[in-house]
């Protein structure tokens, strides 16, 4: 019984520690996590030659997958260029995007744990579900027809003085604004 | 000094927000509406939304990644 307590007394001394609550359980404040993005989205750059993306990198997992249960893609006018194929022929693990968003998932799980903030959310309704599923379909179509999401389209082309990253903004708005309503009269 | 709960365990932002704007308006002055969130980011708009419309409020972390936001209707 004595270690326990001593055991105790180290956790609830950590969970007091200023550094612990600063690094580790309390969110980082917008100015700091604004700094990082645009630190990594220079390293980015400069260590593949390509702006950050998400999104696209997704459409090349559901290739590799649809690939492994003997599709072929090669065909789709979206892959059809040269980059694109030779992206797909290096594979997963010689795609710096796939290895980038691999370290975001782990990354935040590793955020999450650290707070002690992880927990699986039950399922509050077969709407709820619906509803995500719709709405992931509807975000993946349209980062792909406009060749970016908030990452790739957004950040990256404002980052590059394109026009295209605040038009993006614009509708992103727009969009946000639309959904808000539809939100509220639906599912309130 | 009524006390009312709100469970908003499983629902994403804004929904918890926008549920707890509805409800507080069916509250008299002086009561406690007792949120319970289990998404990080409503641990920050929750509160702010409450502080800035003048409410008092305190944040309890009751379980991993499960909280309760106490508001009392001040106004």
């Amino acid at each position: 019984m004595g270690s326990n307590n001593r055991e105790n007394e180290i956790i609830m001394a950590l969970k007091d520690n200023q550094f612990y609550k600063m690094w580790f359980k309390d969110a980082w404040p917008y100015l700091t996590g604004a700094v990082l993005l645009s630190a990594f989205q220079i390293f980015t750059l400069a260590s593949t030659g390509s702006p950050w993306g998400v999104s696209g990198v997704l459409a090349n997992w559901g290739a590799w997958l649809y690939e492994a249960v003997g599709g072929t893609v090669d065909k789709w006018y979206y892959f059809a260029s040269e980059g694109a194929q030779r992206t797909l022929e290096n594979g997963f693990l010689g795609h710096p995007g796939s290895m980038r968003n691999i370290g975001i998932i782990l990354g935040a799980l590793f955020a999450t744990l650290m707070a002690s903030q992880f927990k699986i959310k039950k399922l509050k309704s077969w709407r709820q579900v619906a509803a995500a599923v719709l709405g992931g379909l509807l975000m993946g179509y349209g980062a792909r027809i406009g060749f970016g999401c908030n990452i790739g389209a957004l950040f990256s082309g404002i980052a590059s003085f394109s026009v295209s990253g605040w038009v993006y903004f614009v509708f992103l708005f727009l969009g946000a604004w639309a959904g808000s309503k539809l939100l509220v009269k639906f599912f309130m | 000094m009524a006390e009312y709960e709100l469970d908003c365990l499983g629902e994403a932002c804004p929904i918890p927000l926008v549920k707890a704007e509805k409800k507080i308006e069916e509250l008299a002055i002086g009561d406690i509406l007792i949120v319970q969130i289990d998404h990080s980011c409503a641990m920050k708009n929750l509160p702010e939304w409450a502080r800035k419309e003048g409410h008092n409020v305190e944040i309890e972390e009751v379980d991993d990644g499960e909280w309760e936001v106490i508001i009392e209707k001040t106004k």
